[in-house]
């Protein structure tokens, strides 16, 4: 028997920890003949901790939502194998439903190898892919690459063979490849995931893309707010030199490559590969003129490469089964699969990854389960704070870069926040641009102002001061900073805006002539009225509003008086009835 | 080989060399795009946007700064998106922009006369030039100076100090010398344009349309009903308050200018409006409001009823009504002062105003009012004119309504309201109604009126209903109003009717300005002091007549006054690149309002004041210090809105490597970045360059010393690429430094105090013999600086050659300590050493004093019995001499020991020529006046002169190089 803990850092913040060291002690002083090992993200994190059990017929039981209390239960199932001790702690089969619908190409080990044992990584076929492509051309390389049609999975899909192939043209001895591992829109956490489970894939995917191009020094830039990531990926670099797949005379051969990791401070911009390589050169992070591209003149002004964490994670496995089998997947224009990190309203939330072409009701209903409490889907943010906003009616998009641009929204790196109907989505824009207003470099007059200016406005419509005329001068300044700006940061923060106003004008409108907010979401436009028929006159609310708003005599229907109440709430909170409406 | 390509820009095909930048390539076909961020002394940045454009092929705007040319680009710098993109730019930065362009006071005055220009340039002591200011906008400044009601004032910033400026005091102060001044400031006339004007009406606004319009070569005829021109300034403001030889004299300046001006012409009698129009190519109506409101009150038609501007024009004309002793002046405006006091002078026991709001309510000035009451006038507040009593047809006494305050109006006044029943009757021989004015259109016929009689003109065209006829101040739309308001009007109509005249149809617009609100708290580190007073008359002393009441401020007090303005107007003002950029994209910055950056100004380095306020973070600062100096004293802190250029961790700039080069400052495209001018007042207006050579070592670097009259406010590198050092760069201020000595002194009883040149000069020379005849000719050694012009040093030789008999003169060589002090770091040294070589350890000029005159460098001086030193160089350790001359601008270290000593000029203020590294010649150019009585070349031949040797006779510093070069 063998049991894995879900040690990502999903399942680290849920208690994992804990658990894994409870079964430690519990197995260790039993002198239990059980395997315990970690593992890294499972993906289904809305699970999380789960304790997967290997059983000796090679079958595999999950148990989920872990925690303290559940230890024993697993320790009698060890010691006598009785399901009947741990079928409640099973995972579900609908909840199941999750992980088998998905295809795993990057995330191929997640969840399911130790990511802090090499030999876990080496017994499926490890860094076999390196050594294949060690035995072909670098141009070979990047012919197969080119034939899978990989494109990047930072967000820009651009093909990744090109990137390679120009970096591989491009003059000079000494040349870099850097891995972006600065994931840092907000609610994603694709490339977190495969450092954390499987950090040996991305090494192998990076060498392998070090020697198309012909670099001798491969970088991680990865954001310091990963401290497991960043310490298991240091943890396998060092195996992986000790067993020499990476450093000098790799696999016998002329080819060189050593790695260093640079962990990020933490600024959004940095993600931009530009303003990557400043950062990485120990410069304030703001993105560079373009042309030169990085391909030309990037790290200290050599030829440079830069591929996102999920790209080279498919590299190995494209390596092995060739160009043609991730092509095979995917529609005319979209190769391969991707991976989503599926996260909001949503009743299965966590790594989801799956041949392009499905539509966003595959990921959102059939993997996801749907929208939580029962509540009417409304729309999904995709690609973070510089994608757009797909409203419900477009839920049967199909997945590819095309089709999702088609849409005002962008694939991006992979963020999926579902909304439901109690969503504003003037605060949801407002949300995602305060994000990238803080996190401009400041460097251009209409990203860094121009956000900011932005989102004043979204702040005084969604306080019930927005003025006419408000919409169209939304529009005119979106369209100028899309414009004006040097880096995908500017060029992208407006999108939030401009695909809200597109699907949901009328929730902008409602806001700015009617002072009220559809979703009941904006506080201060909310008007808390208690239903004179429902209300039993409880005094229940009187009793527990903060500034004395609500008046009424016992057993008689209550009042609350506009003028005084401070929407806070708490009348509805309180009330058993279901007396108090909001709207 | 250089590759060339063709593109085209704005339809242009032109030739470019490859490589170059489409921002390169279109300056250097003379097409302008704009940038705040790119300078070609630093790599390209790409900050700031403006610089976009379209070009053929690529869907996005590209940025000129960093898009190589290719051939057979199409380049478009002027389409609707490309504009539509810079203006977003530069609303967006203006909306964040803290600051003011131009100073309160500035922007309150109607005429928008420059009142900090003016009152900084007095406390430089530059009067002229404030005089220069203050006529382009107002060509009276001695009269509105004293009469004017000064908006400027109650807009000025240091009343939340303690109290205002005077700033219409200085203006008269200014006006007043320069009418004293032989030597007026007549503006530059533009040729005869051919087109002829007649303004009808003499007062301040027809005065001031004829002074412009005559500047751009037009010919102007005034034509007014009255016997002399000044209009209500003559008519309407007694003589107490403005003296009617001020107004002539004013007047006289603009008549000479070639102004015909033409009196007793009334319009419609002596000439028709249609006439003028006919004759003339435009037409300007400034006819004023002449005529008294009535108050409609029973009794309003007695004999003893008078209009108060009525009764001050017959008094003026000499004809004083016989007002009798009680007397009664209705209304709490200027007007009613000027009345009362008036009927005071003449004679009146018992004058009265009759106000029916209070004090508080009063529009008259607050010192007039004073003065009024000093003078012995009663104010009735809340009292109105219910009827006027007489007795055969001739007023006797007057029934007031008792009246109260109630609910404020829409002026935000306290509306008055009778008190039912409660009435007072005052005995009375002569009611004067000061109320209000109304126009007389007659003779206008012909121009649309508003339902007050007034003459509709546009506001920005002031173009009335008749083709060609124009109309301003008084006599239009809302009425009276304050002689500066016309005046304003009257400068700005004179633009656009010059424009109408060239066929061109341009209507007045008001420019956009940057303005910042402030509080009291933003002042509480400023040191009180008080608001200088007007010394006047005493009430008795002025009661019985018509003298002017105020004395004007004596020169010291003025200056002194003038000094406690806040300078709130930026410095930056005219070589601002973003309200430049802000005017030619005709911004409106309020669409985007919001919040802005709250930044403190850094003040704590000596040279430089950085106000994050109102920097645009083009980075060039950062840039220039980091790529081109290599110093890194500047960098980029904080994310997103809140960026802000700072040195690393915020230590002030003091605390930094800075090395004071002030590149910084240079590139900066706003105010964030400045000078702080040495040694005086800075003042924002333009200013005079004159290109000439920094005497600091012998690099000889080109500086362009910019000054205001003559007080030199800023030194730059010349030209787009040069760089100084801290002492090229703000060394300039040791020529104004208070330490400067500009008066002779001699030694009496151990210390130097001053005296008279003669006295000094005999000093000088009897010692010289003396030492002479008792010593020999080689006792007295000569030492001059190495920074003397060629010129200066050739006469210093010249004179120890033909006076002293000696070739002994030298010098002690460079007086580095200066510099390396003036930078304020130690390292610094090095760094420019390493930039401009061993030449930054030499003097100036020695080399050519070597090469051309034999003058050596010295250490030993103890065989002299006597010393003659030019310049401030003294060595630290000197011998007692039996006599030491020395001729400087300071008296410091080892000057003090001098038994004369006098004043030297500077390289600011002569010309010549230092002879620097083998063949290099640099000009020393003059940039102001010398401070001290004679130039340095002067001051040499008066030794010469004085010792009996009239061989010294040349008249110019150019005569001095010519013999020079024949040796």
């Amino acid at each position: 028997m063998k049991i894995a803990v879900g040690q990502g850092s999903c399942g680290t913040a849920a208690g994992a920890g804990k658990v894994f060291s409870l079964l430690e002690n519990a197995i260790n002083e039993n002198g239990f003949d059980t395997e315990l090992s970690i593992t890294g993200c499972i993906g289904m994190c809305f699970l999380e901790p789960i304790v997967d059990i290997y059983t000796d017929d090679g079958n595999l039981k999950r148990l989920v939502k872990i925690s303290e209390k559940d230890v024993p239960a697993i320790i009698e199932y060890i010691q006598t194998r009785d399901i009947n001790k741990i079928i409640n702690l099973e995972v579900s089969p609908e909840d199941n439903e999750f992980l088998l619908k998905q295809t795993r190409i990057a995330l191929r080990h997640c969840g399911i190898i130790n990511p802090e044992k090499i030999e876990d990584y080496l017994a499926d076929e490890g860094y076999m892919a390196l050594k294949k492509a060690l035995t072909m051309s670098p141009e070979a390389v990047i012919e197969e690459i080119k034939s899978s049609g990989l494109a990047g999975r930072g967000g820009a899909g651009f093909p990744t063979w090109f990137k390679w192939d120009a970096a591989r043209k491009s003059q000079g001895d000494v040349k870099y490849l850097i891995c972006n591992a600065d994931e840092g829109d907000p609610g994603a956490f694709m490339d977190r995931a495969v450092i954390e489970s499987d950090p040996h894939n991305l090494i192998e995917g990076m060498l392998i893309g070090a020697y198309a191009i012909g670099a001798k020094n491969a970088v991680v830039y990865v954001r310091a707010e990963y401290p497991l990531a960043i310490s298991r990926l240091n943890k396998a670099i060092n195996r992986a030199k000790q067993s020499g797949f990476l450093g000098q005379n790799i696999f016998g051969t002329d080819f060189c490559c050593e790695f260093t990791i640079k962990a990020g401070a933490g600024a959004f911009v940095c993600g931009e590969e530009t303003a990557l390589i400043e950062s990485l050169e120990d410069h304030r992070g703001m993105p560079r003129l373009k042309p030169p591209f990085p391909a030309q003149s990037g790290f200290w002004h050599k030829p440079s490469n830069i591929n996102n964490v999920e790209t080279f994670a498919n590299v190995p496995w494209i390596m092995i089964n060739g160009g043609p089998a991730f092509a095979s997947m995917g529609t005319e224009d979209s190769k391969g699969t991707k991976v989503f990190a599926l996260t909001g309203k949503i009743k299965r939330g966590g790594l989801v990854e799956i041949p392009m072409g499905k539509t966003l009701r595959d990921v959102i209903f059939d993997i996801g389960g749907g929208i939580r409490d029962n509540k009417k889907f409304k729309g999904v943010q995709m690609g973070g704070p510089s994608g757009g906003c797909i409203p419900a009616e477009l839920v049967d998009t199909i997945i590819d870069y095309k089709k999702l641009n088609a849409t005002g929204a962008i694939m991006g790196s992979g963020g999926m926040v579902v909304m439901d109907e109690s969503t504003c989505m003037v605060s949801m824009a407002k949300f995602f641009l305060d994000f990238t207003a803080k996190e401009s470099c400041g460097k251009c007059i209409h990203c860094r102002i121009g956000t900011k200016r932005l989102l004043e406005i979204l702040d005084r419509i969604c306080s019930g001061k927005g003025k006419q005329g408000d919409i169209e001068l939304l529009e005119d300044l979106c369209n100028e900073i899309k414009n004006g700006s040097l880096c995908g940061l500017g060029q992208t923060a407006p999108n939030p805006v401009l695909s809200t106003i597109r699907y949901f004008r009328d929730e902008y409108e409602a806001h700015i002539n009617d002072c009220k907010c559809p979703a009941a979401d904006c506080t201060e436009l909310l008007t808390f009225e208690i239903d004179t028929e429902k209300c039993t006159g409880c005094t229940l609310c009187k009793r527990n509003c903060p500034v004395n708003a609500i008046s009424g005599e016992v057993k008689k229907a209550h009042i609350i008086n506009s003028d005084i109440c401070i929407k806070c709430g708490k009348c509805k909170q309180v009330c058993r009835f279901n007396a108090v409406r909001v709207f | 080989m250089t590759e060339y390509l063709k593109i085209t820009i704005d339809g242009h095909e032109i030739q470019v060399q490859k490589g170059i930048t489409v921002l390169e390539a279109a300056r250097t076909n003379g097409i302008e795009i704009p940038t705040l961020c790119h300078d070609k002394r630093v790599e390209v940045y790409g900050a700031c946007g403006l610089c976009v454009v379209e070009a053929n092929g690529s869907p996005k705007l590209l940025r000129a700064c960093a898009t190589k040319v290719s051939e057979g680009m199409s380049i478009l710098t002027n389409t609707p998106r490309v504009i539509s993109s810079r203006k977003c730019a530069l609303n967006l930065l203006l909306s964040d922009h803290v600051g003011d362009c131009k100073a309160p006071c500035s922007l309150a005055c109607p005429a928008g006369t420059d009142c900090q220009g003016y009152v900084g340039l007095v406390a430089n002591g530059e009067y002229k030039e404030a005089v220069k200011l203050i006529k382009q906008k107002l060509p009276l400044p001695a009269s509105i100076g004293r009469i004017c009601p000064h908006p400027c004032e109650t807009a000025c910033r240091r009343q939340l100090v303690e109290e205002p400026i005077a700033i219409a005091q200085i203006k008269s102060f200014v006006g007043d010398i320069e009418l004293l001044d032989e030597n007026k400031y007549i503006p530059e006339i533009l040729a005869d344009s051919g087109k002829k004007i007649a303004v009808i009406g003499g007062g301040p606004g027809g005065l001031t349309a004829a002074y412009f319009l005559r500047l751009k070569g037009h010919s102007v005829k005034i034509y007014d009903m009255m016997p002399q021109m000044g209009g209500m300034l003559r008519y309407g403001i007694p003589e107490y308050r403005l003296p009617k030889d001020v107004l002539d004299k004013e007047i006289a300046v603009i008549r000479d200018l070639g102004i015909e001006l033409i009196n007793d012409f009334k319009i419609g009698i002596n000439a028709s409006l249609e006439d003028l129009k006919k004759q003339n190519d435009a037409v300007i109506v400034a006819i004023g409001a002449w005529k008294s409101s009535k108050m409609r009150v029973k009794g309003e038609d007695l004999r003893g009823v008078i209009g108060g501007i009525d009764f001050l024009r017959e008094t003026v004309l000499g004809n004083p009504p016989n007002i009798g002793n009680r007397v009664a002046v209705c209304g709490g405006g200027n007007t009613a002062m000027d009345a009362c006091r008036t009927a005071v002078r003449l004679g009146a026991k018992e004058v009265t105003i009759i106000y029916r709001r209070t004090r508080d309510e009063m529009p008259a000035a607050a010192i007039e009012i004073d003065e009024a009451e000093e003078e012995g006038v009663v104010f009735k507040f809340l009292t109105n004119p219910e009827e006027i009593y007489g007795k055969d047809g001739k007023v006797t006494g007057m029934k007031l309504q008792i009246m109260e305050l109630g609910e404020p109006d829409s002026s935000g006044r306290r509306k008055p309201v009778p008190v039912e029943g409660a009435f007072e009757r005052i005995d009375l021989d002569t009611v004067i109604m000061a109320i209000g004015q109304q126009v007389v259109p007659e003779g206008l016929e012909g121009l649309e009126l508003t339902k007050w009689q007034t003459i509709i003109a546009d506001e920005m065209t002031f173009r009335t209903s008749a083709e060609g006829i124009f109309a301003v101040g008084d006599a239009t739309n809302k009425g009276a109003d304050i002689a500066i308001s016309a005046i304003g009007e009257a400068h700005k109509a004179a633009g656009v009717i010059d424009g109408y005249l060239n066929g061109e149809n341009t209507p007045y617009k008001k420019p956009f300005f940057v303005e910042k609100t402030v509080k009291t708290e933003d002042f509480t580190d400023r040191e009180r002091k008080p608001r200088a007073i007007m010394p006047g008359l005493t009430p008795l002393q002025r009661k019985h007549n018509f003298k002017e009441i105020t004395f004007g401020f004596s020169e010291e007090v003025a200056k002194s006054e003038a000094s406690r303005c806040l300078e709130c107007g930026c410095n930056d003002f005219f070589e601002c690149k973003l309200i430049q950029l802000a005017h030619e994209y005709d911004v409106n910055p309020a669409i985007f309002d919001g919040i802005k950056r709250k930044k403190h100004v850094e003040i704590s380095h000596p040279f430089i004041e950085q106000n994050a306020e109102k920097c645009v973070l083009c980075g060039l600062c950062v840039r220039v210090c980091d790529e081109m100096m290599g110093i890194t004293a500047l960098g980029l802190v904080d994310r997103g809105f809140e960026t802000v250029v700072s040195p690393e961790f915020c230590v002030p700039l003091a605390q930094t490597n800075c090395i004071s080069c002030g590149q910084c400052v240079a590139l900066c495209p706003t105010g964030a970045l400045r000078e702080r001018t040495q040694g005086v007042k800075s003042v924002p207006v333009e200013e005079t360059v004159t290109r000439t050579t920094c005497p600091g070592c012998a690099v000889g670097c080109q500086i362009d010393l910019c000054s205001i009259g003559n007080t030199l406010v800023r030194a730059l590198p010349a030209g787009e690429s040069g760089l100084l050092c801290a002492e090229g760069r703000f060394g300039y201020g040791s020529v104004q430094s208070k330490d400067r000595i500009v008066n002779p002194m001699l030694k009496q009883n151990g210390k130097l105090i001053s005296a008279g040149f003669n006295e000094t000069l005999q000093a000088f020379t009897e010692n010289i013999n003396k030492i002479i005849s008792r010593f020999g000719s080689g006792a007295i050694g000569i030492a001059i600086s190495e920074s003397l012009t060629i010129e200066e040093a050739y006469l210093a030789f010249k004179f120890a050659e033909n006076i002293l008999q000696t070739k002994d003169i030298f010098t002690f060589g460079i007086n580095k300590k200066r510099i390396v002090n003036s930078l304020g770091n130690s390292k610094t040294d090095d760094i420019f050493t390493k930039m401009f070589g061993s030449a930054f350890h030499q003097g100036i000029n020695s080399y050519g004093l070597r090469e051309m005159l034999s003058i050596q460098q010295r250490d030993d001086i103890s065989k002299y019995k006597a010393l003659i030193v030019f310049g401030d160089e003294l060595p630290a350790e000197m011998p007692v001499f039996e006599f030491l001359a020395v001729i400087g601008t300071t008296i410091a270290g080892n000057a003090s020991d001098a038994d004369v000593f006098f004043p030297a000029s500077t390289f600011a203020e002569t010309n010549g020529t230092f002879f620097s590294s083998p063949g290099k010649v640099l000009q020393v150019k003059k940039a102001i006046h010398s401070k001290t009585v004679m130039e340095n070349w002067q001051l040499i031949q008066k030794f010469a002169e004085s010792a009996g040797d009239n061989s010294f006779n040349f008249n110019s510093v150019e005569l001095i190089n010519n013999e020079l070069l024949k040796l």
